[in-house]
């Protein structure tokens, strides 16, 4: 019989990706819920042998709190599991599981590994996706520092980014911090902003 | 000059420390520390980690994702027990703030409540358990062992209302908590600053009590750090300890209560509205129900403190009864780590471990070096003291009762 498993993440694509990857394998059966009010009366109702849950979401501390999770077992992903390893990865990965039935160790591990490869594989796009909008940024405010250079101490535009370069290896600091702390200073407005978006 | 010896101070040790806190108003010291420069000043480079549940807090400390992080002093206790979870030692070293949370209802029931309470002539509690009691309602803490269960129970219980029986305790995270508040899911929660003030600008809830209604002293966040990442590492944690009592000083000052509550305002922060999160700042607008960061000690691990946090924990099943809570209690309270880390700043610093909790209606002095510490008043609302020797061994609170017989 396949395993109930019971997955709560609010990406819907990457839920889709690894409810499509664990449903062709045929030894587990996909039921999703996304989280907040209502988690309770799902996990009741579905009652299922395995919870995997997106780490990025708040509401572990309530799912850990549901009876039939909290009785039915050591609440924790792999309590009494000997491989921390498997665990750590799976923490890096951010995702987590509680196996509510009891279920052997050698059924949860291959697909927990699929949820782990599939986070993993999101997170890496997003922090990709996150470096380039700094990278954006950075060339953003570079931009206004040359200008607010050019404009106030009338330089040309090589010279301002000169002075900006050289201002860095002075002070021994990355250019980013020097330009974000410069136009802090002279803009304020933009500097905060900036600040938030980080 | 200055820059040369913090750098050739940061390439002589790995200085590096991971810590995890949530979004919460009492993470200001560690926000500004960091902010500020202030652990840079000391040669640490911290990586602060916000994270989205308590859950996610203790494992990340049980598997060595983090180093230390801000934690309720229950969970502490029930990561070093392995009571969820993998079983790590942790050590409280310091404290970070006291008060701060927050009994925050339904409009409607605080309606009640103020109404029963000013007919009747009844003290908030005893309205608002005449209000509970057969209705069968729901009230919102934000974690099984945190300060906001513990406190909730208490306070409930002098007025005779047993969680369980009269009135359902769920655990709902306080970011949850307002939307369960205004779609009627709740009819209250218990939980930390600015989650309350939260409730009452989006109109779904009031405040009828804080943490000081409840005990007016009372201990809330601790720092809490790894054991295994402790040992050998003590010059570092105490470089720790005082960039945070540095930072402590500047949340504690009212004057820094717009510049804080704008820094913590931010996205990779709390992400809230700072008029929120002004309001439970020293020097906001609750004037004496909020977050105190360094005045009358409100930094120093008191044994007595975390002693009381464990007897209540027995008192509602949270812990086993064979547990020796006082061993436990001295083996995770260090205030001896508090001392060596701030005495040589000439920082004024308890002399002793454990005191009375709940003994002092007024401000009374405490035995400290090099000089007294004036501590703030410290009652319970039911006018309990809490004598740390009553509960040595279960056997011997036994025997003490049979003594006064």
């Amino acid at each position: 019989m396949p395993l109930k498993v019971l997955l709560i993440d609010t990406d819907a694509d990457r839920a889709r990706a690894l409810d499509d990857k664990l449903s062709e394998s045929g030894f587990a059966e996909i039921q999703r819920a996304s989280g907040g009010p209502g988690l309770a009366e799902a996990v009741e109702s579905i009652k299922p042998d395995l919870i995997i849950i997106d780490m990025a979401l708040p509401d572990r501390d309530a799912l850990e709190d549901i009876r039939a999770v909290s009785a039915a077992h050591p609440i924790v992903m792999f309590a009494g599991c000997d491989d921390p390893a498997f665990a750590e990865e799976a923490i890096a990965a951010g995702v987590c599981s509680y196996n509510l039935s009891g279920v052997a160790l050698e059924d949860v591990k291959p697909i927990m590994a699929s949820a782990i490869a599939l986070f993993r594989r999101y997170r890496r796009v997003e922090e990709e996706l996150a470096a380039a909008k700094a990278l954006l940024e950075e060339r953003r405010l570079i931009e206004r520092a040359k200008a607010i250079l050019m404009q106030g101490r009338k330089m040309t535009e090589p010279e301002a980014y000169r002075w900006l370069q050289k201002k860095a290896m002075n002070e021994n600091r990355k250019l980013a911090q020097v330009v974000a702390e410069f136009i802090e200073q002279h803009d304020p407005g933009i500097a905060s902003a900036h600040a938030e978006r980080k | 000059m200055s820059d040369v010896i913090a750098l050739s101070a940061r390439k002589a040790a790995p200085s590096r420390i991971r810590i995890g806190l949530l979004r919460l108003t009492d993470g200001a010291p560690l926000i500004v520390a960091h902010e500020f420069g202030f652990f840079a000043d000391e040669g640490l480079e911290v990586e602060l980690i916000v994270e989205p549940s308590w859950a996610n807090i203790a494992d990340k400390l049980a598997y060595g994702f983090f180093d230390a992080a801000v934690i309720v002093p229950p969970l502490a206790f029930a990561v070093q027990l392995g009571l969820r979870g993998t079983a790590q030692p942790l050590l409280i070293p310091y404290t970070i703030s006291t008060g701060g949370n927050t009994v925050t209802i339904a409009r409607r029931l605080a309606e009640e409540v103020k109404d029963l309470a000013a007919r009747r002539n009844l003290s908030t509690v005893e309205a608002l358990a005449a209000c509970l009691r057969g209705r069968g309602m729901t009230l919102g803490v934000v974690h099984a062992y945190s300060t906001h269960n513990l406190l909730l129970r208490y306070w409930l219980a002098t007025a005779g209302i047993e969680a369980g029986r009269d009135v359902k305790l769920a655990v709902v995270p306080p970011a949850r908590a307002v939307e369960a508040l205004g779609s009627g899911q709740i009819a209250g929660f218990c939980a930390g600053a600015p989650w309350g003030e939260v409730a009452q600008r989006a109109g779904t809830g009031i405040t009828i009590a804080t943490s000081r209604d409840i005990w007016q002293n009372a201990p809330e966040k601790a720092l809490a750090v790894r054991g295994r990442w402790a040992e050998g590492r003590s010059e570092l944690l105490a470089c720790a300890l005082r960039a945070l009592l540095r930072a402590a000083k500047f949340c504690d000052d009212p004057k820094n209560a717009s510049y804080t509550a704008a820094v913590l305002s931010r996205r990779k922060y709390l992400d809230v509205d700072s008029h929120a999160i002004l309001a439970s700042l020293p020097g906001g607008t609750i004037a004496d129900g909020g977050c105190v960061f360094f005045r009358g000690a409100a930094t120093f691990p008191w044994r007595s403190q975390g002693l009381w946090f464990l007897n209540e924990m027995r008192r509602w099943d949270l812990i086993d009864e064979r547990v020796d809570l006082r061993d436990l209690t001295e083996r995770v309270y260090r205030p001896d780590l508090y001392r060596a880390a701030l005495t040589p700043l000439g920082e004024s610093v308890p002399a002793v471990d454990w005191k009375a909790e709940g003994a002092h209606d007024m401000a009374w002095t405490v035995e400290a070096a090099p000089a007294p510490i004036l501590l703030p008043a410290d009652r319970f609302c039911d006018g309990t003291v809490f004598n740390p020797d009553m509960v040595r061994s279960p056997a011997k609170a036994v025997l003490e009762t049979l003594h006064k017989l």
